[in-house]
């Protein structure tokens, strides 16, 4: 029987647990995407642009203090509250499940990041700039936005385009893991999975079922296309608490 | 009441109003009519007793089938709220214009004051209720578990209310119930000696019944939204989980304005045609209230849309479900009625000034709203009341749409007929129309010639 | 109520129209100090659009400043013209008369200074024809309607065009007295202005019943464009703070507020520059103050329903934005100062008939209803942006910067500067009115006392 292959939706599982909070999704981010530099004064104004971040978090009083990281990225929500209030059209859903931003039409009003409740969307407040050392870094593929315009992430699009025309122009459809964006690709203990939630054979449908899953904010009812994996607390008394 | 020397220039006029224009003569032809009892009252009185009786029976029927099951109460709450809504929100309109120093109010007054005595009625229907809710632990309720909330704090203000009604009733009768206790006889005027408390009329007693008359309207006022605030969080709001709608209490509150002005037009609009007193409620009383309909019947729709647009633009689940429970699922159909009959049909009628300046359409427009009042009390009501899990965050399920019984039947005939029956016995006691107040006006009005037409100057006391 | 002494029509046509034919010192004074403030605050939005809103304080989550508040706070104010001049024309009272006017147009100019700020405060100015303009630029795209940023601007701009119109109708009578005693430029202008009034029955028929239409057509857009701009706050999911119902009417009721403070402010400044004591009389600022005791109580019943039920949903974001805006410095201090300038000091003020009868007392009392107004604006939208969601990482703090400051400044200099380059122009009481009232008095003999009553229009 041939099955009407679903849409793709591009989905991500965070598995908190194996977070060490090494930050290395946010520097490779901020490559590969071409963020502006977040300099001391720029983070002192609280205007660093973190695609990706880390939170962390304690918990407990010295000495039993513990530190818990847990990465916040832009969940991609079905039920985006950014997107209808956007004046211009500037930010959509678009039918692979992602929320898209265009650059190009943004002017700038900053009504996203307000009905944005992760916090994950980020505005040019400055002209960026890089030294002349580090102009040839910037990655071809990838806009450099101007001042004025807001910018989140965007699940690494310029590498599904990619990546999908490759396996176009080669015959095949994707191969589960094939593509990653750059967080997925840097991160050393696997906490991060992409891919497509439609395709149940892909890791990350797989694992979205797992029972430790939860949604961030789920009251809010946005629907996010990333899922985490919650901690688990070797000293916690067993309780079936989820989220 | 003939005045050959006035050109009669239209219909509408304002000087073409018929009832006498002398004070005396005013006070006169009130209180013949007010003596008046024909054989037409005393039949309604009868049948009216009897049927209050069957409702009595029928709250009997069910305190003594507990309180435990708290969706069969349901109609009986929505019954409460309404008369809150509608009789016990009436007497503002005579204090709010009273506030404004208009004139047009002097005439119904009165009929607006005396629906405080339903008030009394109220309070049965009102503490069978309090037996129904649920204790407080783990749902959200305005009084954060304090003791003896909510019963003890909601039953002393509801009875505040209802006092602060008959003290306000009480004082604006005192003038009048003086004149009975001159002219009438038998046991009317027993009852009018104790009423008027030594009414003399002197000079400080006027200055003391007015100031005395605006500190308790504004008490009233304060009452009564405070009321109507009340009611809507602890009948309604707190018991659906995930109801957070912070303008609830202003609408509940609102549409009690709205119903108030609906309630005095439709009962002005009986007292001309079966009350015997046609020639005092006249166009100008209809065209002032029925500004004032379009108003509120606006801002009805006003307060109603917040709630709305913010729950449904949100889109969050615990917001979505409280709107399938109170507007979209199983109590659509009397939402859509009290939408259309609350806001439609008013609005649409008291758009045209021809209408509103008119005694049929207003009146129309009236038991429009007091049609569409009943259906949405009902929809917050008893789909408040239906709801099983009153903990947690957001509701869980919709509970399915529940439908009135025999006893529910027979409480609204009850009740209904009660309330009317107060009234009509309250209003043979104190004059329906306010002698003073008519009196007053008289004495402040005259007819001057203004460059080619005659106008009414209007004097200003204050 | 009517203590007025009787005024012959030319004594009221010199002395209302002395704005037009003299310039006094002191006009010249405040205009140039006033300028020189506004010139202040142009140069920091030009520098703002040079280098970008950098130089601002905004910061994620707090991404909009007082440039909103300043905003809110002028449509605010902008409800005094309709709440003044409709309703109580509406109603027929009388003691609206001297100041319709100024209730008017300072609803439009305050409106065109509230539409500047959203647009000097988007990230890419140059590009707001996407935004404003109802065209579908080359890639077809019109401005979202789903967004309320788009709604904004089209109560906005119906709000201007009704006020604008309603201020039109009611100058006509007088741009006629103005035409038939100025020679020159002033003349043409006039004329153009008065569109061929004479005074005949029939125009000025027309004239009432234009007025009488606009008022009542503008009420429900004076409800709905300050509603419109409290579901820019109210339908945000996200801003838990923000996320209640009860925001329209809230609003409204604070603009009327405002906004009838802000009529009290003007007309008291009008009756010590021009010297119109003759016209501005005590029994105007008694019954402007009752009025004010009355919104204010409105006010009060919705600023407690909201608080109230923000606690009540006892949420742990929530109530940790509730505590930021009551205790945590600095947010406390304003909050005890709006609530004591807004509320506690004017309104047992305003009770006693000697203090609202007394015009510097009216005068200080209405000014501090505006800054505590511009107080709870501030402490409604910051704090809550602070304090979005259970995501205590990203919570902040903010302070203005001095560039956002000197915009603010600047926008009440402007509103100042327009008013007076008005009053040169315009006069800034209602002739017609004035006469009108006059014509209307009328004592009454009531007993032995000699009553002041008023002939019924109706």
């Amino acid at each position: 029987m041939v099955q009407e292959k679903k849409q793709q939706k591009w989905a991500m599982v965070v598995d908190v647990d194996r977070c060490i909070g090494c930050q290395a999704c946010v520097v490779a981010c901020q490559a590969e995407n071409n963020i502006p530099l977040n300099t001391e004064e720029i983070f002192n104004q609280k205007r660093a642009i973190e695609w990706i971040r880390i939170e962390r978090y304690w918990e407990g009083e010295y000495p039993n203090v513990k530190a818990r990281f847990i990465p916040v990225l832009c969940q991609h929500c079905e039920n985006a509250p950014c997107e209808p209030v956007c004046p211009v059209y500037a930010t959509y859903h678009n039918s692979e499940g992602l929320n898209v931003q265009v650059y190009n039409r943004c002017v700038g009003t900053r009504f996203c990041q307000n009905n944005d409740p992760y916090a994950v969307r980020f505005f040019n407040f400055w002209e960026p700039v890089w030294p002349a050392t580090l102009q040839n870094q910037l990655n071809p593929d990838v806009t450099v936005r101007s001042r004025g315009i807001m910018e989140k992430c965007t699940f690494c699009v310029q590498r599904i385009r990619r990546t999908t025309r490759t396996a176009k122009e080669q015959g095949r459809e994707l191969k589960d893991g094939e593509l990653a964006p750059a967080c997925v690709q840097a991160c050393p203990t696997s906490t991060l999975t992409f891919g497509d939630i439609n395709d149940p054979k892909s890791k990350v449908a797989k694992l979205a079922k797992d029972k430790r899953h939860y949604r961030l904010l789920e009251k809010l009812g946005t629907e996010p296309n990333v899922i985490y994996l919650k901690k688990v607390d070797a000293h916690a008394k067993a309780t079936s608490e989820t989220h | 009441m003939q005045r050959p020397h006035l050109r009669r220039t239209s219909r509408e006029h304002e000087l073409s109003f018929a009832f006498p224009d002398t004070p005396a003569e005013a006070g006169k032809d009130i209180l013949s009519r007010h003596l008046r009892l024909t054989s037409r009252f005393w039949k309604a009185f009868w049948v009216l007793l009897l049927l209050f009786g069957v409702g009595l029976l029928g709250l009997a029927l069910r305190i003594l089938g507990g309180f435990d099951d708290r969706a069969a109460w349901g109609y009986e709450a929505a019954l409460f709220a309404y008369l809150l809504t509608t009789a016990q929100s009436a007497p503002l309109v005579s204090i709010a214009m009273r506030i404004v120093r208009n004139h047009w109010r002097r005439p119904l007054a009165r009929l607006s004051e005396v629906f405080a005595v339903v008030g009394i009625l109220n309070l049965l229907l009102f503490f069978p209720l309090l037996m129904t809710l649920p204790p407080q632990e783990g749902r959200k309720s305005m009084w954060f578990g304090w003791p003896g909330s909510p019963h003890i704090y909601d039953s002393l203000a509801i009875i505040f209310l209802v006092l602060c009604g008959l003290a306000i009733l009480l004082f604006t009768s005192m003038p009048d119930m003086a004149v009975l206790r001159e002219q009438a006889s038998g046991r009317l005027k027993g009852i009018a000696r104790r009423l008027s408390l030594g009414w003399v009329g002197s000079g400080r007693e006027w200055k003391k019944l007015n100031l005395g008359l605006g500190y308790l309207g504004a008490l009233y006022f304060i009452l009564l939204i405070g009321v109507h605030a009340l009611v809507s969080m602890d009948f309604a709001m707190s018991l659906v989980p995930g109801w957070i709608d912070s303008i609830f209490p202003a609408f509940h509150a609102l549409s009690g304005l709205q119903s108030a002005v609906a309630t005095i037009i439709f009962s002005m609009f009986l007292m001309r045609a079966i009350g015997g007193y046609r020639e005092y409620f006249g166009l100008d009383q209809f065209w002032a209230l029925s500004k004032l309909l379009l108003a509120f019947s606006l801002l009805w729709f006003y307060f109603w849309w917040s709630t709305f647009w913010v729950y449904w633009y949100g889109r969050a689940p615990s917001e979505v479900s409280v709107l399938k429970l109170i507007m979209f699922g199983p109590y659509a159909v009397p939402f859509f009625l009290s939408f259309g009959l609350n806001f439609v049909v008013p609005f649409g009628l008291m758009l045209w000034n021809v209408a509103r300046r008119s005694i049929k359409w207003p009146t129309i427009a009236a038991a429009s709203i007091l049609v569409g009042t009943f259906f949405d009390r009902i929809r917050l009501y008893v789909s408040a009341f239906s709801v099983e899990d009153v903990t947690g965050h957001a509701l869980e399920s919709i509970p399915a749409t529940h439908f009135p019984d025999l006893i529910d039947v027979l409480i609204y005939v009850g009740f209904f007929s009660g309330s009317i029956l107060m009234y009509m016995v309250a209003s043979k006691v104190v004059p329906i129309i306010s002698m003073w107040e008519v009196k007053e006006w008289l004495r402040l009005r005259v007819v001057r010639t203004f460059l080619r037409t005659e106008v009414a100057v209007v004097a200003k006391p204050e | 109520m009517q203590e007025r002494t009787a005024i012959p029509d030319s004594k009221i046509n010199s002395d209302l129209l002395r704005g037009l034919l003299g310039t006094p010192m002191w006009w010249w004074v405040a205009v140039i100090v006033l300028a020189l403030i506004v010139g202040a605050g142009v140069a920091s939005v030009a520098i703002t659009f040079n280098m970008g809103l950098g130089l601002w304080e905004i910061h994620r989550p707090i991404m909009w400043g007082i440039m909103i508040v300043n905003f809110v706070f002028w449509i605010g104010i902008s409800h005094a013209g309709v709440m003044i001049s409709a309703i109580l024309r509406l109603s027929y009272a009388e003691w609206r008369r001297p100041v319709t006017r100024a209730a008017e147009i300072l609803t439009v100019f305050s409106l065109m200074i509230a539409m500047v700020h959203p647009l000097i405060h988007a990230g890419r100015p140059w590009r707001l024809a996407y935004w404003f303009l109802p065209y579908d630029f080359p890639r077809g795209i019109w401005p979202s309607i789903r967004s309320p940023a788009v709604w904004d601007p089209s109560a906005i701009f119906t709000y201007l065009t009704g006020s604008s119109l309603f201020v039109l109708i009611a100058l006509i009578p007088d741009m006629a007295v103005a035409r038939d005693r100025t020679t020159g430029w002033r003349h043409y202008l006039y004329s153009v202005a008065s569109l061929g009034f004479r005074g005949t029955p029939r125009q000025w028929k027309l004239q009432t019943i234009a007025g009488i239409l606009l008022s009542g057509l503008l009420l429900p857009v004076f409800v709905s464009v300050h509603s419109i701009v409290s579901w820019d706050f109210a339908t945000m999911v996200s801003v838990g703070g923000w996320h209640a119902t009860i925001f329209a009417p809230y609003f409204v009721i604070g603009a009327v507020l405002s906004g009838v403070s802000a009529v009290v402010t003007v007309m008291a400044l009008m009756r010590w520059l021009f010297h119109w004591e003759d016209y501005i009389r005590p029994e105007h600022f008694d019954a402007l103050g009752r009025l004010l005791i009355a919104i204010a109580m409105g006010w009060l019943f919705f600023f407690v329903l909201e608080f109230f039920v923000a606690i009540y949903t006892k949420e742990p974001a929530e109530l940790a934005l509730r505590e930021m805006q009551l205790f945590q410095w600095p947010y406390n201090v304003l909050f005890t100062i709006f609530i004591f300038a807004a509320l506690i000091i004017p309104v047992p003020i305003w009770v006693s008939r000697k203090m609202r009868r007394n015009i510097t007392v009216m005068f200080i009392t209405s000014i501090l209803v505006n800054v505590g107004m511009w107080l709870e604006r501030f402490i409604i939208i910051i704090p809550s942006l602070a304090r979005k969601q259970d995501l205590t990482f990203v919570w902040s703090t903010y302070h203005p910067s001095i560039f956002e400051i000197s915009i603010v400044a600047a926008s009440f200099a402007l509103v100042g500067l327009l008013l007076l380059l008005f009053s040169k122009v315009f006069p800034l009481m209602p002739l017609f009115e004035q006469k009108e009232g006059q014509r209307f008095a009328a004592q009454i003999r009531v007993g032995r006392r000699s009553i002041p009553g008023v002939v019924r229009e109706e």
